[in-house]
């Protein structure tokens, strides 16, 4: 245990995999044991078997799916946002990043809505676009692309002034030097940027799916919390963890396989 | 056609090498100072480099050096006006920005870790102003030939982290020899380096020097590099730097260890290593290799 308390130490994949699977096999064995035991009513902690049948009946009952159109849905409506925030967040950030006087003149207007309490502006939303679908997805295109812009920026200026500098003296106008030196340094961090982005919507997506949801998987959990169906609403819970998780596991390593070079560094 | 055309349109290309200046007209340099006012760096520098040749340009640490070596390449630093009076001439044209007609070595070498060894000497074809000048077939070929004159054909396709120190300094030069520039500016190229290698890249240095002759002004603060290297070694003194001497190397390169045990390169490291001392007493990082 000499190197207990040694952040460098560098772990075997099969230890590593161990610790986690325990502490997760902890956490299941201490539910079921809270269930079992009576201490907690099922009506405020559902045990992890009512939550295995509940995720067994939304996958599969009666010929169809609950969980898989609920799935969709969302996703649908994340493969959306995400593809706005893409087409409009990493331009600004970019722009941002690479010309003070644009970030001198749009950060005023974009940082504090990083600290705002984006959910306070669902009302709004509500009375501009309506409850359908525009409404969902402007939430979480707003909700991402707070913290998505500053983040590009940072991605752009954390990139060492000597490729620009090197590039200049090549004979690069100023805009080749963002566009071929800057920029391609700046991608894995603007990758970090998109992956925290789609993390934050799938935490949004409950929120998202509030107002007159008909499907999705927040509404989902509405709907079984509104007859007090807790397993489905821990089943719901689960999934939409299982499903953030699963995303960010390959958006990591979509990364890894763009740009092998950037451990190196 | 183009067998008769060749060695023409090569001849002309010498001919625009060989006729080549910089010339420093009391440059004074001045960056604001901490405490406010301003602090004078460069304290009127004439100079004049009118031949293709390697300038040695040698002084004690913060003298500055890197900043003069910066205007002659037309790299401003941001926020200051540089220089603070006097001027550049590139062939006795003033020169106030980036130019075509140098290029940069620097010490931390500045390769790219997202391209491969080709594509980053391949680099400046990726841009406007080079691509407009060669056709791809070309620029193609001089990236492969300046890689096996830098000895570096066989590792085209690795990224700089797989390779060592040197061999990224051979990147950095192959990337800047490939435009064939007519003026090569060095800051400390080698200074990284260990004695070994430093003094493998010296001899490469020399070589490819040979098969295409340039102005070459080189920054170092090893005394033996600059008498093993320089046609022409500048000495400057220190805040506010000044030519405190200047002098020329007759010896043809490669120099022998013969020579620089002879009792004329001995009485040179003397005349240099003195004059830094008295403009600098006990500071500054000077080296000498044996
Ligand atoms: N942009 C700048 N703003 C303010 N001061 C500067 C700037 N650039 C350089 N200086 C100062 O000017 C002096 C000379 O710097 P320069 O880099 O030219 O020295 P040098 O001779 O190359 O030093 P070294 O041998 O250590 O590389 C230093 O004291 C440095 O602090
Ligand atoms: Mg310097």
């Amino acid at each position: 245990m000499a190197d207990f308390w040694n952040p460098y130490a560098a772990l075997s994949p099969g230890q590593r995999k161990a610790l986690g699977i325990g502490a997760v096999a902890a956490l299941l064995l201490l539910w079921a044991g809270l269930a079992a035991s009576g201490w907690v009513s099922s009506n405020r902690l559902p045990a992890p078997w009512d939550v295995a049948a509940a995720l067994s009946y939304l996958t599969w009952h009666e010929g169809e799916s609950l969980l898989a159109t609920a799935t969709l849905w969302s996703l649908g409506r994340l493969v959306v946002a995400g593809v706005l925030v893409v087409a409009i967040g990493i331009p600004i950030g970019i722009a941002m990043g690479a010309a003070p006087r644009i970030n001198a003149a749009l950060s005023p207007l974009l940082d504090p809505f990083r600290s705002a309490p984006v959910v306070a502006l669902l009302p709004i939303l509500v009375m501009w676009l309506g409850i359908g679908e525009a409404m969902k997805i402007a939430f979480l295109f707003i909700g991402a692309v707070v913290y998505l812009i500053p983040m590009v920026r940072d991605a752009i200026r954390a990139v060492p002034q000597s490729y620009w500098i090197g590039a200049r003296d090549l004979g690069a106008t100023p805009w080749e030097c963002v566009r071929k030196a800057v920029l391609p340094m700046a991608m894995p961090r603007i990758a970090d940027a998109l992956i925290v982005a789609v993390s934050v919507m799938w935490t949004y997506i409950t929120v998202a799916e509030y107002v007159n949801a008909k499907v999705g998987l927040g509404q989902l959990i509405q709907n079984a919390r509104r007859f007090s169906a807790w397993d489905q609403v821990f089943a719901g819970i689960i999934v939409i963890i299982a499903l953030a998780l699963a995303t960010y596991q390959l958006m990591l390593f979509a990364k890894r396989k763009l740009y092998p070079w950037e451990t190196h560094q | 056609m183009s067998a008769s055309a060749a060695p023409l349109v090569q001849h002309a290309e010498a001919e625009r090498r060989n006729s080549i200046s910089i010339v420093l007209k009391d440059i004074v340099q001045e960056y604001p100072a901490p405490g406010g006012g301003a602090t004078r760096v460069v304290g009127g520098i004439d100079l004049a480099l009118e031949r293709p040749g390697i300038n040695m340009l040698l002084g004690p640490s913060g003298c500055g050096k890197s900043t003069i070596l910066h205007m002659m390449g037309g790299v401003r630093p941001i926020g200051v006006k540089t220089p603070t009076s006097g001027s550049v001439l590139i062939d006795g044209e003033p020169c106030d920005g980036a130019h075509d007609d140098s290029v940069m070595v620097f010490q931390r070498y500045a390769n790219r870790p997202d391209l491969s060894v080709f594509e980053n000497v391949a680099f400046p074809f990726r841009l406007k102003l080079w691509r407009q000048r060669l056709p791809e077939g070309e620029w193609r070929d001089r990236v492969t030939q300046i890689l096996a004159a830098v000895g570096l054909a066989d590792k085209k396709d690795l990224r700089p982290a797989q390779l060592s120190g040197g061999q990224n300094q051979r990147v950095a030069l192959a990337r800047a020899l490939v435009l064939r520039p007519r003026i090569l500016l060095m800051d400390e190229p080698f200074g990284a380096l260990d004695a070994q290698t430093r003094e493998e890249m010296q001899h490469l240095l020399v070589k490819l020097y040979n098969d295409r002759p340039c102005l070459v002004v080189f920054v170092t603060h090893d005394v033996t590099e600059a008498l093993m290297l320089g046609d022409r070694v500048i000495v400057l003194s220190a805040q506010p730097a000044r030519i405190a001497d200047d002098f020329v190397i007759g010896e043809p390169r490669p120099r022998s260890g013969t020579w620089q045990r002879s009792s004329e390169a001995v009485k040179l490291e003397e005349r240099i290593l003195n004059q830094l001392h008295k403009v600098s007493p006990g500071k500054g990082s000077l080296r000498v290799t044996v």
